[in-house]
């Protein structure tokens, strides 16, 4: 097993910037050569959402074959974090070097010379004059911000989206902090690697109740890729969440999908997705893994009254819309961009969200770890928001997000699904229509 | 003195999250500003699957004039892939004329020769609402379309700015695509649509047996898991 045959699907997407004359193995050392240092405070890590940033972050980095380097004070791990494995925070992240993709190190070196550092909370020691953002957030809003325009805040959130938020911002700075190292094809594609100075992104607070189980019921997942696995990575480190459900899929997992599967190992190469997708979970997660095709090819299986959907084959989602009526979350992604939705009894379907079958399915998906995380996040808070009896309102039934240049306006949109005449699904807001 | 009014105005094109303002004339078409869109951004990769979104969520239609489509100036709109462009969407048309197809198909083959009709439609639209038997020559075989009649037939298509959607032939036993179907489909666009009927259209007519594939960009046929992946039956 080699690194490009386990990066080859993030060199891909650097392929649609990168100058044609580099070769994939130049792009690849090139990922690899990235030295990230990740530091904190021991008031942030006495937190479980510090703790979640750096779990996450150090997950997302590693996946993009970059060196990471700790220097942080041990302390033990509050609330599992798979499928890190361990009980103290140092023991858990430093034992999985080279084990989410086999060339990626972590280590806690004190003579770890970093091109990038990223603060999460705050440092009391003296941090080298190399690009630094500082991770701060709350429950559900997370942001990066340089060193010199943010003060450090020590983290004390209660609940890990923002924190999972910030650290898929950062993953994104480190991202392009490579890209900006490679020629482009075009010069003017520079401007979606700049570095931002400060970003942030807000899933907006919901009401969750303090110290109960929050039961989300029978959930199924369709596909046990990259979205399904980043949203249960997500949902795992959510406190007090219990459900249990099915997940589908019939893929076997290979190298190449190291790079972006959350939940998966490098020695669970060659095991059925489902099964990596349900042994790692949390233990209030808990999902019977079903290998075979996806439920929508068949009529005898009946879907639970939510569904989730991460399969890339357009056709497939209509179908399984077709016989998930209640409430369907799809996730997906495109290149860099993110796409999440939620479908409900008279509301616009995936059917007149995702109209055409792309046929993309059949070949390489160009995609990185942390636009396939954003992807499942975006999913697992419409999960939470309708378990929890707050939905998001129809204009917020599409989330169309690109996390490049979160320092920008438009980077992360928030739209209406516009029901179609020709929807392929036929649903009733369609039909409305005719 | 001639009073020249500037109508030129701008929308804001947003693509991978970065924002670009893009100057558009209102009697332009929204391909032409869709053009200029990609070339900004200098977009070479997959370019022709995107689509311009408004913030409502409702897609630019391209057939328009930035005019007629409604947009306004400093209105926002997304670029994101959309679908394989070339006819790639679904296409709707009336049962009856499934069933004309299957009455021309038995009549002229005959439960021995195999027979042709192309489905049609107005070329900006997905929508087939016309039926074309072609002169040909046929056998148990296959069927040869005559070049004289294809010529008066490509020449009235343009005159009347309608397009071919579907090709539907009959076989004699099994419905599938042979290397010949492959090689020399009526239209060569990718999302061009080809339905396949067995034993020579003498069973339902229905296209549940049928084979329907969608010609791929890459030049490839796509067999459909079923024509609802290509058609609605109104």
């Amino acid at each position: 097993m080699t690194a490009l045959a386990e990066l080859d699907r993030m060199i891909l997407l650097s392929r649609d910037h990168v100058a044609p004359t580099l070769s994939d193995d130049e792009i690849c050392q090139q990922f690899q050569s990235l030295k990230v240092l990740c530091v904190s405070d021991p008031h942030s890590l006495s937190s479980h959402s510090a703790q979640t940033v750096l779990f996450t972050l150090v997950a997302l980095l590693s996946r993009m074959g970059m060196q990471v380097g700790l220097n942080l004070p041990d302390t033990a791990v509050l609330l599992p974090q798979p499928p890190f494995l361990g009980s103290s925070l140092c023991e858990a992240l430093l034992a999985s070097r080279r084990k989410l993709v086999t060339e990626a190190t972590v280590r806690s070196d004190s003579d770890f010379k970093a091109d990038v550092i990223f603060v999460v909370g705050d440092f009391p020691g003296k941090l080298h004059d190399v690009p630094c953002w500082y991770l701060t957030g709350s429950d559900w809003l997370g942001s990066v911000a340089m060193r010199g325009i943010a003060k450090p805040e020590p983290w004390s959130a209660r609940l890990p989206v923002g924190a999972m938020v910030s650290a898929a911002l950062a993953a994104c700075e480190a991202f392009k902090f490579v890209m900006r190292s490679l020629p482009l094809r075009n010069p003017s594609d520079a401007v979606f690697f700049e570095p931002s100075f400060s970003s942030s992104w807000n899933f907006d607070r919901i009401t969750v109740p303090l110290g109960e189980r929050i039961d989300l019921g029978f959930v199924d997942f369709v596909s046990a890729g990259a979205i399904s696995q980043a949203a249960l990575f997500a949902l795992s480190r959510f406190p007090g969440i219990e459900m249990s459900g099915r997940i589908f899929d019939d893929d076997i997992t290979e190298a190449s999908n190291l790079n972006r599967n959350l939940l998966t190992v490098a020695t669970d190469l060659g095991e059925p997705k489902v099964q990596i997708a349900s042994k790692h979970c949390s233990v209030g997660v808990r999902l019977e893994p079903v290998f075979g095709r996806c439920p929508g090819h068949t009529s005898d299986t009946r879907l639970a009254r939510r569904v989730v959907v991460g399969v890339d084959d357009i056709p497939s989602r209509w179908r399984i819309q077709e016989r998930a009526p209640n409430w369907l979350a799809v996730g997906g992604t495109s290149h860099y961009s993110v796409s999440s939705s939620v479908h409900t009894p008279g509301s616009p379907c995936s059917g007149c969200l995702h109209p055409i079958d792309d046929d993309g399915g059949e070949g390489r998906i160009p995609t990185v770890s942390f636009v396939s995380f954003w992807a499942g996040l975006a999913t697992t808070v419409r999960l939470l928001r309708d378990a929890l009896g707050q939905p998001y309102p129809p204009e917020r039934q599409h989330l169309w997000l690109t996390p490049l240049r979160m320092d920008l306006l438009h980077a992360g949109m928030w739209i209406p699904v516009a029901p179609r005449r020709d929807c392929p699904a036929h649903c009733l807001a369609s039909i409305s229509m005719i | 003195m001639t009073v020249v009014v500037e109508k030129k105005f701008a929308v804001d094109v947003v693509y991978n999250g970065v924002t670009k303002p893009i100057e558009v004339q209102p009697e332009e078409q929204v391909t032409a500003l869709l053009h200029k869109a990609i070339s900004s951004f200098g977009i070479t990769q997959n370019a022709h699957l995107l689509s311009l979104y408004r913030q409502d969520g409702s897609l630019v239609p391209e057939g328009e004039s930035v005019e007629r489509a409604g947009l306004m100036p400093n209105e926002v709109l997304l670029l994101r892939p959309n679908t394989v462009k070339g006819g790639g969407g679904l296409l709707q048309l009336a049962c009856s004329i499934v069933h004309k197809a299957f009455r021309i198909l038995r009549e002229c083959g005959r439960g021995e020769c195999e027979c042709v009709v192309y489905w049609t439609g107005p070329a900006h639209e997905s929508l087939i609402d016309g039926l074309e038997h072609p002169d040909h020559q046929r056998s148990a075989l296959g069927y040869q379309v005559n070049d004289g009649w294809l010529t008066t037939f490509w020449k009235a298509l343009g005159a009347s700015k309608r397009s071919i959607k579907a090709q539907i032939h009959t076989h004699p036993t099994e419905a599938f695509h042979s290397a010949t179907d492959d090689e020399w489909p009526i239209v060569s666009q990718a999302g061009f649509i080809s339905i396949v009927i067995p034993d020579f259209a003498l069973g339902q007519p229905s296209l549940e047996n049928a084979w329907i594939g969608r010609l791929h960009i890459n030049g490839k046929w796509q067999k459909l898991a079923s024509m609802r992946e290509a058609l609605i039956l109104a």
